[in-house]
């Protein structure tokens, strides 16, 4: 009874698998003169490395895992060396567990070891089961010798080194900021939006008409509220889609994008959005940064630097979008009183800027390329 | 604490899973071989490895073993087993001129790497040694075939053809007749063939049903394709390659329900899972979330690998699953490096197509046309893109 029992709830715990070819995966991490690693090797390769399965009934329970510690350290050290600037870091097995991939079972070996000092280099052999699969990998991540890295032993590459000096967090930062300021100064949608959504800004609309706002600090509260507005709403977006917390499929956000840039034109001509523009800018900005986030995918997120890439991407936006402002607004509050202003700034510019995007729009809700620019 | 500390090293790491674990129990199961020790295979397998073990260079010995583990990774659609066939012909790998026999494994193995070019060379090299091998001469006309090459593939038909049964030398041609737009003639071919044919080994009748269906259904013939796969399915019903085929033809007719009912299999394949994920999602099955999901994982750890292999079926999944077609075009151009079957068309140009890019593949467009390349997918394709 308790065996049928055991072997039902083997039945439930086994999920599906799929095949893959073989893969290990090999986790070093320097600390100091400490090397901390795990290593996890799948079941089957290891049962035709040493040999698991011992009463041949073709199961492999932990109890036979559990006695094949041994070898299986054997087998694995055997096939590992890892040198470093401060001479050689022999490792050593710790506590065994078990751990599934797509493919089935696999068994998982801490490890660790202590070197002379504080390494600057590391080099790492490796050797794993090439013999008996070809086409075996090993999967290498190594952290804490500069950025966090990940790289693949062959049969025809098994020797792999790592040093600290190659590309820091702050380059990659930094790299992420010029990213994101570059975003705005070619993403002609964003920039449209945001002059759509300023060009008023030095105005006030008085009974249906025009007029020039009394003074500059009443402008720039203006202008703060809607930039801070639109920051607040389109990183909300950006991180939710760029961590994956949502999805949303490109081609509606683009078309959405478009029409808010459409909207907020024809706004200027014939108002119907709410008055208060933070609002509007706010409501659209959630959806620019959906926009904003598949062009971060797109430019492949490291997962280790995560937050700190989408931080970096972030604050390039909101640099190159402040780079608008600055540009903008003092030319904007020059000509405010000018009779040309609300009538072909404003007027005129928010006519051509609700045509263009309606082109755009249409090109992307239709999939159809017929836009110049 | 320990256990703390592992699952903080593998939080970012590349594994799928949750966190490592100590099994509840000595007698939990975590993994079932698909072959026991004593299995035939199994035993067979250790007498030729110990065969090897004294005598290393004894190349009849090693393309023994490399066949049965060949064998295996097509029966079990486990590609361990091609890596495993690699290992055991290591002595000769990188050899230009090996024995013949090594040859032929040899090109098999690359061909399964999507090693083409490499393939070709091999059998080519195979051939000049021994011109009246039949099983190298359709290998070669097969690869020949999926890179694209029709003109050479037909070559090598006709020289196989004196050397096998007449069946197996009409579906070679019927392939090439298919991939120059004479679909119709190559089904009529195939037809008169399998009518007149001696008794066939299943496994050569199945492979000729099934190609049948495919020359029947890009010809417009639905009822005869539909007929032609379930009677090769009936022969071999473990068939991946036909399983894949008449579930697509399910789907493009919107029978999802069916295609669902024709796959089967313990460890599917990523292209079965592939349809069966579309077909889910066809019908809407609560199930699908969790099986994309796993799928997604298959070709993230594949990508991981540095592997190509699954390109056209990647590059499918974003297409229709993700629906990311900027995403999907570049994979299908990708794979159209590699592949020029009419499947890598079909999805570069639907990618294409669903992304707006009307010259996003010219290439493929050209080549569809060169080729009359049939079937309504395409032609609805090449529409879209104004070609």
């Amino acid at each position: 009874m308790r065996n049928w029992l055991l072997w039902v709830l083997a039945l439930i715990w086994l999920p599906a698998h799929a095949h893959k070819p073989s893969d290990s995966y090999l986790f070093l991490k320097v600390e100091e003169s400490r090397i901390e690693g795990r290593w996890d090797m799948a079941l089957r390769d290891l049962e035709a490395a040493v040999g698991l399965d011992a009463d041949g009934d073709g199961n492999i329970t932990w109890a036979e895992v559990r006695a094949s510690h041994g070898a299986i350290e054997a087998y694995a050290l055997a096939n590992l060396a890892v040198t470093t600037s401060a001479g050689a870091c022999p490792l050593s097995a710790g506590e065994h567990l078990i751990e599934e991939h797509t493919d089935g079972a696999y068994a998982v070996m801490m490890m660790s070891g202590t070197c002379a000092g504080p390494p600057t280099r590391i080099d790492v052999r490796y050797g794993l089961l090439f013999e008996i699969d070809a086409q075996h990998r090993g999967l290498l991540r190594v952290e804490g010798l500069g950025p966090v890295r990940n790289a693949i032993f062959t049969a025809e590459a098994r020797d792999l080194a790592f040093d600290a000096s190659v590309a820091s967090g702050a380059a990659q930062f930094g790299a992420f900021v010029r990213d994101g300021v570059k975003h705005i100064a070619i993403g002609l949608d964003h920039i449209l939006f945001l002059v759509a959504l300023l060009l008023p800004a030095v105005l006030v609309r008085v009974e249906g008409r025009w007029r020039p706002t009394a003074s500059l600090p009443r402008t720039l509260l203006n202008v703060g509220g809607i930039v801070t507005a639109f920051t607040v709403a389109h990183s909300i977006t950006l991180t939710a889609a760029a961590l994956q917390w949502v999805q949303v499929p490109s081609r509606l956000v683009e078309s959405l994008i478009a029409a808010s840039v459409v909207l907020t034109a024809l706004d200027n001509l014939f108002p119907f959005l709410p008055r208060r523009r933070w609002i509007v800018a706010f409501t659209f900005g959630l959806l620019h940064g959906f926009g904003f986030a598949s062009v971060l995918l797109d430019l492949g997120l490291p997962r280790e630097t995560l937050a700190l890439s989408l931080l970096g991407f972030n604050v390039g936006v909101e640099v190159g979008q402040l780079l608008l402002v600055l540009l903008l607004i003092p030319l904007a509050h020059a000509l405010r009183r000018t009779t040309a202003y609300p009538r072909y700034a404003v007027g005129v510019g928010s006519a051509a800027i609700a045509l263009a995007a309606t082109g755009w729009m249409v090109e992307r809700a239709f999939g159809m390329a017929f836009m110049p620019f | 604490m320990k256990r703390l500390a592992a699952a903080a090293l593998a939080a970012a790491a590349f594994s799928s899973g949750a966190a490592p674990f100590v099994p509840a129990s000595d007698s939990v199961v975590l993994e079932r071989l698909a072959v026991r020790r004593d299995d035939p295979f199994s035993r067979e397998a250790v007498g030729l490895r110990e065969q090897l073990r004294q005598e290393p260079r004894n190349a009849a010995v090693a393309v023994r073993l490399a066949g049965l583990h060949v064998e295996r990774a097509r029966a079990d659609g486990d590609p361990r087993h091609w890596g495993r066939a690699q290992a055991v012909l290591s002595p000769w790998w990188k050899e230009k001129d090996p024995p013949p026999a090594v040859l032929l494994a040899r090109a098999q193995i690359r061909q399964s790497q999507h090693e083409f070019p490499a393939a070709i060379e091999d059998l080519g090299t195979l051939l000049r040694h021994e011109p009246a091998n039949a099983q190298a001469w359709l290998t070669l006309a097969t690869v020949q075939l999926v890179t694209g090459d029709a003109a050479a593939s037909g070559a090598s038909c006709e020289r196989l053809a004196p050397l096998t049964l007449p069946l197996v030398a009409s579906a070679c041609r019927a392939s090439v007749a298919g991939a120059r737009g004479d679909a119709a003639g190559g089904q009529r071919q195939l037809a008169t063939a399998l009518a007149a044919s001696r008794p066939v080994p299943a496994g050569i009748q199945a492979w000729a049903l099934g190609l049948a269906a495919e020359l029947a259904e890009r010809a417009g013939d639905a009822s005869g394709a539909e007929a032609a796969y379930r009677r090769a399915l009936s022969l071999d019903p473990g068939d991946a390659y036909n399983m894949a085929a008449f579930a697509d033809f399910l789907i493009d007719a919107g029978r999802p329900r069916e295609a669902l009912a024709i796959i089967t299999g313990d460890r599917l394949s990523e292209g079965l899972q592939l349809r069966r994920v579309i077909a889910l999602r066809a019908t809407g099955a609560p199930a699908a979330q969790d099986e994309t999901r796993r799928l997604r994982e298959r070709f993230a750890a594949a990508r991981a690998r540095g592997d190509r292999v699954h390109l056209r079926e990647e590059a499918r999944f974003v297409l229709e699953v993700e629906r990311d077609a900027p995403r999907a075009l570049a994979l299908a151009l990708e794979n159209w490096q590699v592949q020029k079957e009419p499947a890598d068309a079909r999805v570069a140009l639907e990618a294409a197509a669903a992304a707006g890019e009307r010259n996003g593949a010219a290439e493929v467009a050209r080549w569809a046309r060169q080729s009359r390349l049939e079937g309504r997918a395409v032609r609805d394709a090449l529409g879209k893109l104004g070609a």
